[in-house]
């Protein structure tokens, strides 16, 4: 072998060696790994308003339609227009029977990924696993190839049933078997056709966002899009707690 | 009656104590209130005080103040161990609506200074 083939190849494998490198770095940026606790956080909103002397914020946000229905608020069909405004006439009376909340019960999704206290991911080659702190929900999203069967479809969750794929850095999810009676947004009711879309990325270190459309042909009149953001949290806050909502409900004195 | 009457005070301390929506209280009011405290209760879905109050007039009136599930307050530096039996603190706090003695609160002020309030961490 003279000198200058012997270089030659070794410039060859030093240029496959590149390209080898090149894609492992793709491969890793391509799949990111979402392992991890996360709290929601509004990236639009200002600093948060200093707090102790003055005075306090306001402590409790109250959803029962007294304000009306928000612009922002899902384009419901007449007919569930009709089950939204008897759900405010009742909450606004007092009455808890619609909210979720109030009866330990999930949100459903999409209202679930409000994710108010939290959540921790769990991830692997083939599968997403949530954990939401408020009422101790629970979602898996399948990345085997796998999709719903007709008994799944026959049992809708609260979760619903989602499947997802990686395209580039983003999760692509479609989640379908949602129950009838959970809520689109905490306060909207959909119908048996709800299916909900999610694109699912890091926008920078740390920040995830999950860009969700509901289609609904029943209930809907047009898509219904929202966009949430969460921040990776860091010790100490990287740890939930359990929930158990049902606690409550033994606290007679 | 003695019997009907103990099952409605057992149905209505559950209704206080149970998960509930938030439209039970007034949220563009707030009731600053000082007081002792007489129970801590470290419970989900929401923590409870319950405040003695002096009501000026030589007797005592009795507050059940609630707060945010103790996942929440514990990212907040709160704990099982914030308040014991005869502390002084004081406490903001939405009432209710239907002006029973009982409220969500805001913040709670410890006899030392100290301000506990209940944000989720960003």
């Amino acid at each position: 072998m003279s000198k200058t083939t012997a270089l030659f190849g070794l410039a060859l494998g030093g240029l496959a060696s590149v390209a080898t490198l090149t894609l492992g770095a793709q491969q890793t940026a391509a799949r990111p790994d979402f392992t991890g606790v996360y709290y929601p956080f509004n990236p639009d909103a200002g600093p948060a308003p200093s707090r102790g002397a003055g005075t306090p914020p306001r402590p409790v946000a109250v959803i029962d339609g007294r304000a009306g229905r928000p612009a922002t608020a899902p384009k419901l069909a007449p007919e569930y227009l009709a089950k939204w405004d008897a759900m405010r006439e009742s909450r606004m009376a007092g009455n808890s029977e619609s909210d979720p909340n109030a009866n330990c019960l999930s949100a459903g999704m999409p209202g679930m990924m409000s994710m108010g206290y939290g959540m921790e991911l769990q991830q692997t080659a083939d599968k997403i696993t949530m954990y939401g702190e408020l009422n101790d929900v629970y979602r898996r999203i399948f990345l085997d190839g796998r999709v719903p069967t007709q008994r799944t479809l026959d049992d809708p969750t609260f979760a619903g049933y989602s499947v997802g794929h990686w395209e580039g850095d983003t999760l692509v999810v479609n989640t379908v078997a949602i129950r009838e009676d959970t809520l689109l947004d905490l306060f909207s009711p959909h119908s048996d056709q709800l299916s909900v879309q999610e694109r699912i990325r890091f926008t920078a270190p740390g920040v995830l966002e999950d860009r969700l459309t509901a289609t609904d042909p029943k209930a809907l009149l047009e898509p219904f899009t929202q966009v949430r953001t969460y921040r990776k949290a860091s010790p100490p806050n990287d740890e939930l707690r359990e929930f158990s909502c049902a606690e409550g409900l033994l606290s007679v004195k | 009656m003695k019997t009907v009457s103990a099952i409605a005070a057992a149905l209505a301390a559950m209704s206080a104590f149970a998960h509930h929506s938030n439209s039970a209280f007034d949220p563009d009011k707030v009731v600053v209130l000082k007081g002792t405290v007489t129970e801590w209760r470290w419970t989900n879905p929401h923590v409870w005080i319950i405040l003695s109050v002096d009501d000026g007039n030589g007797s005592k009136t009795v507050w059940e103040i609630e707060g945010r599930p103790p996942g929440i307050l514990a990212r907040n530096g709160w704990s099982k161990n914030t308040f014991k039996q005869g502390d002084v603190i004081t406490v903001d706090f939405s009432p209710a609506r239907d002006g029973s003695h009982t409220g969500l609160s805001s913040r709670v002020t410890l006899a030392d200074g100290t301000v506990l309030t209940q944000a989720t961490p960003q």
